[in-house]
């Protein structure tokens, strides 16, 4: 779908791209990644034409592309930039639909594609006739993103378009991201500084370093074999360090987030915002643990808001002790498919394993394993 | 106090006619102005190397005593409102074209990135992004254009080109300083309201663009 044939790329006497090989499959999800300034943007400006290589070939659809007109080819291909760059000037509704516009759309179907669209990401359909300066800096980026996804082009390029969610709305996006790739088969070209957000949503990671490419490889071989010191490092420090791998203390969290089992669910929503997390540990009148809910739990009900919180949470989630076994606990997760694990001792929530401290110490004990090889 | 609304009663006609014919002569020259000025800051922007020096000699033009340009029109187009049309056109320009290329200029480039990401060619990103961002600089600059050709208008009676001009020369000939006013007044006041106006094109065409920047 997308191919670069030893594409370099300097500005005056620097080069910011020093060969680049790459072949993205139609339908693959592509996730770049890398330091700041590595040439991820340049890459990705490539492939719409915004900037030309100083050298070598780039394919899209098996045309190269400099023999391509740029605005055609710019069509098909979404892009989401990493400032947003919103329109101030148009409303949502304005912003949304200009590429609609653009293709002759008419007012009908552009209407009933932005209600759609909106919907995707959660927002009101009040929001429409909004200004993006009345946005917060979230919801200016599901904007920025659904901008892109208008007439859903085959493909999309994204540049950090998450960076300024919180986690809630990050995750539902991701997952939104995810499905959009898979059902609609949408090859996607995602820029990120985020390890653990590129290990959620790619089929393929492609980490840059200074202008060349480092490893480009599923997330699963990239942590089991990372090609060297590098990746390692990259992968690794994302990540706090963790003692070896013995017990669920050592890789859990401590910090957990809790409420009272009268709390409603409008409340507990708003700690969650507050807190940035998306779930909540509930406890009874003598602060013992009694259950869990998730944001998604509350999507998926249909609930008035003023419920209890008891009434909805999950009291049949596994809990593990703190002195346990931590790949024990990831077992749990994997068989249970959960995403935060409560860490339980007595009646007393000590802590929470999520899927990020798995992450982390499994990476931690196959580099371990390799270098005692 | 009296006698000073006497005159104008007594030169009604005059003062109206002339204040008419002023009006014609600045919405004239402004209208031509724009007319010329705002395809060229735009053409501008896309020759940079052209721009400075189209800048350097409008900026020259603006610079040469208006009375000695108007002689100079005279004794090109000889006497009448036309010679003082071209003058005040002349003058008009700069601060159009600079309001233009500037206001264009400045717009912020993650837009036009966006705007060309998006497949948009190059008239359809200057419509739809470039002119809206640029208007509040233009219409600054179309108001500067009209608080100068609306003073500098009262000059063009020396060639023969009427308006409030006529007025004040008449006012100084014949000792009558209550007529000079009764022709520097109007002339004043105008400028006055067509600023005010403009300021508020200005805050109308800034509403959403300067929130943004303030956030
Ligand atoms: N228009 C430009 N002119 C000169 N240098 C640039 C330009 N754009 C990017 N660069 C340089 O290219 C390098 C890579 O930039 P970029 O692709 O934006 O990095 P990333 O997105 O990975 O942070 C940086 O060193 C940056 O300074
Ligand atoms: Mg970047």
């Amino acid at each position: 779908m997308v191919r670069f044939e030893n594409v370099h790329m300097s500005y005056g006497e620097h080069a910011v791209l020093k060969g680049i090989d790459l072949h993205i499959e139609p339908g693959q999800l592509a996730v770049l990644i890398g330091p700041s300034g590595c040439g991820k943007t340049t890459t990705l400006q490539l492939i719409n034409r915004l900037i030309t290589p100083t050298e070598g070939k780039i394919f899209v659809n098996g045309r190269d592309i400099s023999t391509v007109d740029p605005v055609e080819l710019r069509r098909g291909i979404g892009y989401v930039i990493q400032e947003i760059g919103l329109f101030p000037h148009m409303t949502v509704k304005q912003n949304i639909e200009i590429v609609p516009k653009l293709l002759g759309w008419d007012e009908q179907k552009r209407s009933a594609r932005s209600k759609e669209l909106l919907k995707l990401v959660g927002m009101e359909e009040r929001y429409l006739d909004v200004y993006p300066a009345k946005l917060s800096g979230g919801q200016q980026q599901r904007i920025g993103l659904l901008r892109a996804l208008a007439v859903e082009p085959p493909i999309v390029l994204m540049d950090e378009p998450f960076g300024a969610l919180d986690p809630i709305t990050r995750e539902s996006l991701q997952d939104e991201i995810m499905t959009l790739n898979k059902k609609l088969h949408k090859t996607v070209i995602f820029v990120t500084h985020d390890m653990d957000e590129a290990l959620k949503i790619a089929d393929v990671i492609i980490l840059m370093k200074d202008g060349n490419i480092v490893q480009a490889a599923t997330p699963k071989e990239l942590l089991s074999h990372p090609a060297n010191e590098f990746v390692e490092s990259f992968i690794g420090k994302q990540r706090q360090a963790v003692g070896k791998l013995d017990t669920v203390r050592e890789v859990m969290s401590a910090r957990v987030v809790c409420a009272p089992d009268d709390t409603s669910v409008v409340e507990a929503v708003d700690l969650m915002r507050r807190q940035r997390v998306p779930s909540v540990f509930v406890l009874n009148k003598e602060g013992g643990f009694d259950g869990q809910i998730s944001i998604k739990d509350i999507q998926s009900f249909s609930c008035t808001g003023d419920e209890m919180i008891s009434r909805l949470a999950n009291k049949q989630i596994p809990t593990v002790h703190p002195e346990g076994s931590a790949s024990e606990a990831f077992k749990i997760m994997m068989q249970e498919n959960i995403d935060e694990l409560p860490v339980v001792d007595g009646d007393r929530v000590v802590g929470i394993v999520t899927r990020r401290s798995m992450v982390t110490s499994l990476a931690k004990v196959v580099w371990q394993g390799e270098a005692h090889e | 106090m009296s006698s000073f609304f006497a005159v104008a009663v007594k030169n009604q006609e005059l003062i109206l006619s002339s204040l008419s014919r002023h009006l014609l002569i600045c919405a004239l020259s402004l209208a031509l102005g724009i007319i010329a000025a705002v395809p060229a800051g735009i053409f501008l922007t896309y020759r940079k190397k052209t721009a400075k020096a189209v800048l350097a000699v409008l900026g020259v033009i603006n610079t040469i005593p208006s009375i000695v340009l108007l002689g100079v029109a005279m004794m090109i187009f000889g006497l009448g409102v036309y010679p003082a049309i071209a003058v005040l056109f002349l003058y008009s320009l700069l601060p159009i074209v600079r309001g233009t290329y500037t206001g264009i200029l400045d717009i912020d480039p993650k837009y036009l990135k966006a705007a060309r990401g998006m497949g948009m060619n190059r008239l359809q990103i200057l419509r739809v992004v470039q002119l809206p961002l640029a208007m509040p600089a233009i219409v600054t600059g179309i108001r500067l254009s009209a608080i100068y050709v609306i003073s500098w208008a009262t000059l063009a009676a020396f060639i023969g080109g009427g308006g409030l001009g006529d007025v004040i020369w008449m006012g100084l000939q014949s000792y009558n300083f209550r007529l000079v006013i009764w022709g520097a007044l109007p002339a004043t006041l105008l400028a006055f309201l067509v600023s005010w106006l403009l300021n508020r094109v200005i805050r109308l065409t800034q509403k959403h663009i300067s929130r943004e920047v303030a956030q």
